[in-house]
């Protein structure tokens, strides 16, 4: 059984999958890639735990994949964001920045 | 959009499991390579590259069962695994499978066959609409045609009532057509109307059909319209030969319609003529009223009040069967199928006790497997899975058990259902009308598959309840906590209870058999053939039918073989009826009410030769008994000693029921059994055929022979047939199949319930013997020990024999008390033996305490040779 990741960080993937692939469709190990490359390895993502991620918002209907070539004419399966998606997405990022604004004003007490 | 991706992803993870499977696959294989190049390009080996995309990637087994678990089908794929794994165990342990799957199989089947006829016989709507308005009137008499005109105008709480009786014709097409015996219904006109059954063609009576002088009319069954006339829909207005009279088909009956039970293929009115002797003479009629709508019990009550009082105004009645007094009104199916009632519950009981007791076994087994199978419970535990899961894992294999039982059972039931119904005590017609119900099969499989989960509550509750070292940390022996044998000693008990009620039963339908065969029918069966022979009166005169008669019988007498043949009105022992009060001359104070009611029989010569009679005094017909000579007769030794006591019968003259003038008694035979084997013989008397009915229709021709007398079967019907061609031969049985039926009902009691006892001891027998050796598995190195210390053998051997039998002798008593309790069910149906006979309990409860201590012993020996140190060593 995997290790149960706090829904917090999971949440957090979750967003961030939603995010990278707002921007253009990827396959897993792109998602990966960028996530690392964009918050320069601020954020490790465990790139197994990514998959499941992936799965769960596939059967969620807010991505969805297909089987693509990459540039080395590889066989990929991209994913790519559906309407619903983009809309979970807005709803996530208004939570988050909530949250963290939040949690700024609470650490910017003096 | 959201239900359908969910739908989409689910149904594809279900559906198409290999190719989503694949897809992970080769998804997981994709990012591994990536990675793996891209740590080549920044300068590492190529297996160090490979090696550190996988630590990076974590767990590459633990990702991809996270991915699959995101399908969210991971419940019905362990689901598919866990029947799969289930199946495979069941294959694993053929042996024990199959006890499993079978014993549930013969209770299960059973069950939903005994289930589904009961059913159909008690509880399913007869076919007639509302039977629960219609009412048979005082149904321990009969009634004669002036009563019923009588009664039929003051009964004002019903909206009609009829009065109806069976009677057996010939039937002829067209006077060409050979001839054959039917059983028919015949009624008064109001029959149908009570019924309220419409016809499928033509009509069905009308009002004047019972009068004299009315064209003779018949509505036909469904059944004999289809077999004897093609369903012919042009037959009505047809004119058939009934008794050789032209009769007028004037309606067919709807298919599935019959009264009063299905043997009974043709509606004839009755002939209610005031001026006919019969009218106001003996009772033969069956009345039957249909209640008013609404009307209450209060109704009803006033109702019969009214009745009593009307037939007290008109009738003078004997005390013996006074109608004033007797009332009592029965809810026609009551009247039809009362007597089924009983034996068709105790089957259904019995089944429903073996299928308790296949249950108890099935979890008994599995719990001493489940001990068994500790090593394995503990292997999969330490490789993750958990305690809910192997739950559902005991679960799963107990249900697949007890469905692949329960389909067993429900095919068993489908494939044995006819052989079973024709082994039931019920009237032959009523089989017929039974099938099997599909609710019932439903209820068979619902049934299963609900015991599965019982009976995988002993097993999970061990596995569950054995705390973390439950679960095996000593390997195989640690098999088991307390809980599990307590359990255990409880399912031994509730198995020797339930087997003890099935054997006390059996023995108490033994001893009742044993006690009708001891009965002396007052004749010898062996060799006797009985031939219904008829000549339709329609259209033959009585010296046709006369010197019909007499052919048949001389032709009889010289077919090779033939002892001995004669005729008779009444078959002994299966046909009751024709019986009255006659007069008595040297008794003239015997008037009315008070004259002897006695049996009426004529016989031709022969015919108590043929049936080996004994003979108290006087003499036997003889061909000079004639009509014309000197009327004669021989009465019964019931008779002769109720009426002249301490005297000589012979030399009297008596009357006889169904004849005119005064015969005189010349000899005294010993008690023949009348209507049945087990009620008290009648007085009765038989006339010569030739001074009484020497031109009667029918009768029956007894036929001796010393070999086989249903070898002389086809020869007769072909000397009937050869004899005259108008003639039609009815039921042909052998005396000693006579005699048989009369206690049919309990052989055939006595047939199942020996079949469920033997099963339910052999079950009890796995159980006793399972749980036995369990307990001395478990306990071996035990033994070893002691062994090792000294211990007596013999001691060791006792000590185990005693965990056995304990819960037995304790379930023998509990069942001892429940079969007492329950035996009140067996009182109908017993003959000669008390439903509390002791020495039948005593008997059931020796052959379970043998058995079971047989079953015990068998691994107590084993124990008591427990090599000290092979046991120790293997611990």
């Amino acid at each position: 059984m995997p290790k149960p990741d706090s829904d917090m960080i999971r949440g957090t993937l979750d967003m961030l999958i939603l995010k990278v692939l707002s921007l253009e469709p990827m396959h897993g190990w792109g998602i990966s890639e960028r996530i690392q490359q964009v918050s320069d390895g601020a954020l490790q993502v465990n790139q197994g735990s990514l998959y499941g991620s992936l799965h769960r918002l596939t059967r969620q209907g807010w991505i969805a994949s297909e089987w693509g070539r990459t540039e080395n004419n590889r066989r990929a399966r991209y994913y790519r964001l559906t309407p619903a998606g983009e809309r979970q997405l807005g709803v996530e990022t208004t939570h988050w920045d909530r949250l963290s604004g939040a949690v700024e004003r609470v650490l910017g007490l003096t | 959009m959201r239900w359908w991706s969910e739908i989409r992803v689910r149904m594809r993870a279900l559906l198409g499991r290999d190719t989503m499977e694949q897809e992970l696959e080769d998804e997981v294989a994709f990012h591994l390579e990536r990675e793996a190049e891209k740590l080549e390009a920044e300068g590492l080996e190529p297996r160090e590259a490979r090696r550190l995309a996988r630590v990076r990637f974590g767990g590459v087994d633990r990702h991809k069962e996270a991915a699959r678990e995101a399908w969210g089908v991971r419940t019905v794929m362990e689901l598919g695994a866990d029947i799969r794994f289930a199946l495979r165990q069941l294959r694993s342990r053929p042996g024990f499978s199959a006890v499993a799957a079978l014993t549930l199989a013969l209770g299960i089947g059973g069950t939903v066959a005994l289930g589904s006829a009961a059913h159909g016989v008690l509880v399913k709507p007869l076919p007639v609409p509302a039977e629960d308005e219609l009412r048979v009137f005082w149904s321990a008499y009969n009634w004669r045609g002036v009563e019923f005109d009588h009664v039929k105008e003051r009964t004002p709480v019903f909206q009609e009532v009829a009065a109806w009786s069976n009677e057996g014709y010939s039937m002829r097409r067209d006077p060409g057509s050979p001839s054959s015996l039917i059983s028919a219904t015949v009624g008064s006109a109001e029959l149908f109307e009570v019924l309220g059954t419409e016809p499928l063609l033509g009509r069905t009576f009308q009002p004047g059909d019972d009068r004299p002088g009315a064209e003779p009319v018949v509505v036909l069954a469904h059944g004999l319209w289809t077999r004897a006339f093609g369903a012919d829909r042009g037959v009505v207005g047809e004119r058939i030969l009934l008794d050789g009279t032209p009769t007028t088909v004037v309606g067919v009956m709807p298919e599935g319609f019959y009264f009063p039970d299905p043997a009974f293929e043709a509606f004839v009115p009755l002939e209610l003529d005031p001026e006919d002797g019969g009218y106001q003479g003996n009772g033969w009629l069956v009345l039957t009223g249909r209640l008013r709508d609404g009307a209450g019990p209060d109704d009803v009550a006033a109702g019969v009040d009214a009745i009593t009082r009307a037939l007290g105004e008109r009738f003078t009645y004997p005390e013996q069967w006074d109608k004033t007094r007797n009332a009592h009104l029965v809810p026609l199916r009551e009247y039809l199928v009362g007597d089924s009632r009983a034996p068709l519950l105790l089957l259904v009981g019995a089944s429903a006790l073996l299928l308790l007791l296949a249950s108890a076994n099935v979890a008994a087994l599995l719990l001493t497997r489940s001990g068994d199978r500790t090593r394995e419970m503990a292997v999969r535990a330490a490789l993750g899975a958990g305690r809910g899961r192997l739950a559902r894992q005991l679960l799963t294999e107990s249900v697949v058990l007890s469905l692949v039982g329960g389909g067993l059972g429900v095919l068993l039931a489908v494939g044995f259902f006819r052989l079973l119904v024709d082994g039931l005590p019920l009237a032959p017609a009523l089989r017929d009308t039974l099938g099997l119900e599909t609710g019932a099969l439903l209820a068979g499989l619902g049934g299963a598959a609900v015991l599965g989960g019982l009976v995988s509550l002993a097993p999970v509750r061990d596995l569950l309840g054995g705390g973390p070292s439950g679960l095996g940390t000593r390997g195989g022996t640690a098999a088991g906590g307390p809980g599990s044998s307590r359990v255990q000693r409880a399912l031994v008990f509730a198995e020797a209870a339930f087997a003890v009620v099935l054997v006390s039963g059996a023995a108490l339908l033994v001893r009742s058999v044993d006690e009708l065969r001891g009965i002396d029918p007052g004749l010898d069966p062996r060799g006797v053939l009985a031939v219904d022979v008829y000549l339709g009166p329609g259209e033959t005169e009585a010296p046709e039918r006369e010197a019909f008669f007499d052919e048949v019988l001389l032709e009889a007498r010289a077919l090779p073989g033939v002892e001995s043949a004669g005729l008779i009105n009444r078959v002994p022992v299966r046909d009751g009826g024709y019986q009255g009060p006659i007069g008595i001359q040297d008794r003239p104070e015997l008037t009315d009410t008070n004259r002897p009611n006695v049996a009426f029989r004529t016989v031709s010569p022969g015919a108590l030769e043929a049936l080996d009679v004994a003979w108290v005094e006087g003499r036997s017909f003889d061909d000079g008994d004639r009509a014309g000579s000197l009327p004669v007769a021989l009465v019964n030794e019931t008779m002769a000693r109720s009426l002249w006591p301490g005297k000589s019968a012979l030399g009297r003259r008596i009357q006889a029921t169904l004849a005119p003038g005064w015969f005189e008694v010349v000899g005294v035979v010993a008690d023949v059994a009348v209507h049945d084997l087990v009620s008290p013989t009648p007085m009765a008397a038989y006339y010569p055929r030739a001074q009484t009915e020497a031109s009667a229709a029918g009768g029956f021709l007894l036929v001796e022979t010393e070999g086989d007398p249903t070898a002389l079967a086809e020869p007769l019907r072909r000397l009937v047939g050869t004899t005259d061609a108008r003639a039609a031969v009815g039921r042909v049985e052998t005396m000693d199949q006579v005699l048989d039926a009369a206690m049919s009902d309990n052989l055939r009691l006595r047939f199942f319930l020996l079949l469920f006892a033997g099963v339910g001891l052999a079950l009890g027998v796995v159980g006793i013997y399972g749980v036995v050796s369990y307990a001395v598995a478990r306990r071996r190195a035990e033994f070893g020990l002691r062994m090792a210390l000294g211990a007596e053998p013999s001691r060791l051997l006792a000590q185990v024999v005693r965990v056995g039998m304990l819960p037995v002798a304790g379930g023998v008593v509990a069942g001892v008390a429940g079969a007492a309790l329950a035996s009140r069910f067996l009182r109908e149906v017993l003959f000669g033996v008390a439903p509390t006979d002791p020495a039948a309990y005593l008997t059931a409860a020796l052959i379970l305490l043998l058995t079971g201590l047989l079953a015990a012993l068998v691994p107590a020996v084993r124990a008591a040779r427990t090599d000290p140190v092979g046991a120790l060593r293997a611990e």
